[in-house]
């Protein structure tokens, strides 16, 4: 890296090339784990320690089934949270269901342990009261955003559907619904991040159908911290892996968005 | 120059519109004729002129019918009633169009929704397309046009949609000399398509206005009253600038920008 790019690495507000950006990463991910290495920290485990505790988490603590059971709860999870948020967005724009999102909104504010009773009540427990929490968790936060997404969108494209003779329910679909699909797929994407925040949370209320956030709460019960420390490294990675296939999938479904050349079909 | 005026195809009578309890407009009241010259098909080029904050973009709005004045109405003859959303094309300043569908797309949406079958508003699309120089972009999207030639589509929807009145706000902004002529001659093509064609430009562009309309209105404030309404009209035709060829060069045109700038400064 020549010395001119090292100084607009250090100046506010400038464009870096693709290279300087790669030789950044590379120093501090370098420097992160000389510090990881050097820590001085006993709480902070070694990687060694870390990589052994994952290969008995993997061969001995069964975090392969346990992983398969958090990422089919999640996804599933994301899913129907999606489709929920999804509805009650669209439906903002009828005045008669705007209160209805909002209340649902407003339920972001309501911890899920204090919920955990009246669904324990209403589902018995298990796999559906894992659901059942990771779904309002879910929609609670991406209601919120995606009926700010609906709010935000300009008169002036409403008008301009109207200019074409659509009917109110024709431009609520191509500007409501098709016009903010790219955008309200991004939200998913930033939102699903909770969903991970959420598991352990919610793996540990019920803790027979197992998963991830069950073994990290039982790894945090006894101070095994390799072990803590590798399966949060695992969820990160799984996490990281899913906000990419989300990504891939929102430029698959919107290719409007990521076209850089501009073209495509009609 | 021998031209004759026919039927009235757009107006604007009496049309009052007060927001939160302020007037806007007061009184407007406008009328575009059929402008016939013997052996031509001549349009309507109209020109609505007025400072910043007049109250242009409300009466845009009225004559697009995208929204109601308080008093009195604003009428298509053709139509026979007030004026809807729909019966007239309008272009907007930031030229929208349909971010998630191509150029085409956006074109035969515009053209299904006028009523033509998909292959035929496909067909007119890619005509439309063609002689607006754009048959390569068809398949574009719209984030990958230029300033230019997203206008050119956004007309191109408006007129595959609207029958024959266009209203355009502001085409002229931002734009460089070359590019104004450019707009100019396709504002003077659309209309010259059809006699009954009419193209209302909504603009602070005096020199531009003079140069592609054949009426101009100036929309003021009459004693210090609140509400603008329009407070002079110019006969382009009448002052032998309408029509004329290379007019920028003539001192008729010069003499029209001067008279007409002095009126806009005294509001």
């Amino acid at each position: 890296m020549s010395a001119a790019s090292l100084r607009a690495a250090f100046t506010p507000n400038r464009v870096v090339s693709r290279s300087t950006v790669a030789v950044l990463v590379g120093a501090q991910a370098a420097l992160l784990a000389l510090l990881w290495v050097k820590s001085p920290l006993e709480a902070v485990p070694g990687p060694l320690a870390v990589v052994g505790a994952l290969r008995e988490l993997w061969f001995e603590q069964g975090l392969g089934p346990a992983l398969a059971v958090s990422l089919s709860t999640s996804l599933e999870a994301l899913v129907l949270a999606t489709v929920l948020s999804l509805g009650l967005a669209y439906a903002s724009v009828v005045p008669a269901f705007r209160p209805l999102a909002g209340v649902v909104s407003r339920g972001r504010f309501l911890g899920l342990s204090g919920l955990t009773f009246v669904f324990m009540l209403s589902l018995g427990g298990g796999q559906p009261l894992r659901l059942a929490l990771l779904v309002f968790g879910l929609t609670v936060f991406l209601t919120t955003s995606l009926v700010a997404e609906v709010a935000a969108i300009p008169r002036a494209r409403f008008d301009h559907a109207r200019t074409l003779r659509m009917r109110e329910w024709r431009v609520v679909w191509e500007v409501v619904v098709l016009g903010t699909a790219d955008r309200a797929l991004e939200v998913v994407r930033q939102n699903a991040a909770i969903g991970w925040t959420l598991l352990t949370t919610v793996e540990g209320l019920t803790r027979a159908e197992g998963g991830v956030g069950t073994l990290l709460l039982d790894q945090n019960k006894h101070l095994h911290l390799a072990e803590v420390f590798a399966l949060q490294a695992v969820i990160l990675a799984v996490g990281l892996g899913q906000d990419a296939a989300l990504g891939w999938l929102r430029r698959a479904v919107c290719p409007w968005v990521g076209d850089s050349k501009g073209r495509g079909s009609s | 120059m021998n031209v004759e005026y026919r039927d009235v195809l757009v107006s604007a009578k009496d049309v009052s519109l007060s927001l939160g309890g302020v007037p806007v407009l007061r009184e407007v009241n406008l009328e575009v004729r059929d402008l016939v010259r013997p052996g031509r098909v001549t349009g309507q080029v109209v020109g609505l002129l007025g400072p910043s904050g007049i109250g242009k973009t409300q009466l845009f709005r009225l004559l697009a019918g995208l929204s109601t004045p308080d008093r009195g109405q604003v009428t298509l003859t053709k139509a026979a009633r007030p004026v809807r959303a729909g019966d007239v094309g309008v272009v907007a300043q930031d030229f929208p169009l349909f971010e998630h569908r191509t150029v085409l797309g956006n074109l035969v949406v515009a053209g299904r929704q006028a009523g033509l079958s998909t292959a035929e508003a496909k067909a007119r699309a890619l005509a439309l397309l063609a002689r607006l120089s754009l048959g390569h972009r068809a398949n574009a999207w719209p984030k990958a046009l230029s300033g230019g030639q997203r206008q050119r589509v956004a007309i191109a929807q408006q007129v595959l949609c609207s029958e024959h009145v266009l209203l355009m706000d502001e085409p002229f902004s931002g734009l460089d000399p070359n590019a104004v002529d450019e707009v100019c001659a396709l504002i003077t093509e659309l209309a010259s398509q059809d006699e009954l064609n009419t193209i209302i430009v909504v603009t602070h562009d005096l020199a531009a206005a003079a140069a592609v309309c054949d009426h101009l209105w100036l929309l003021g404030t009459v004693d210090g009253q609140p509400g603008a309404t329009v407070v002079a009209t110019w006969d382009l035709v009448e002052r032998g600038v309408a029509f004329a060829p290379d007019v920028r060069s003539t001192p008729q045109y010069r003499d029209l920008v001067a008279e007409v700038r002095a009126r806009f400064m005294r509001g």
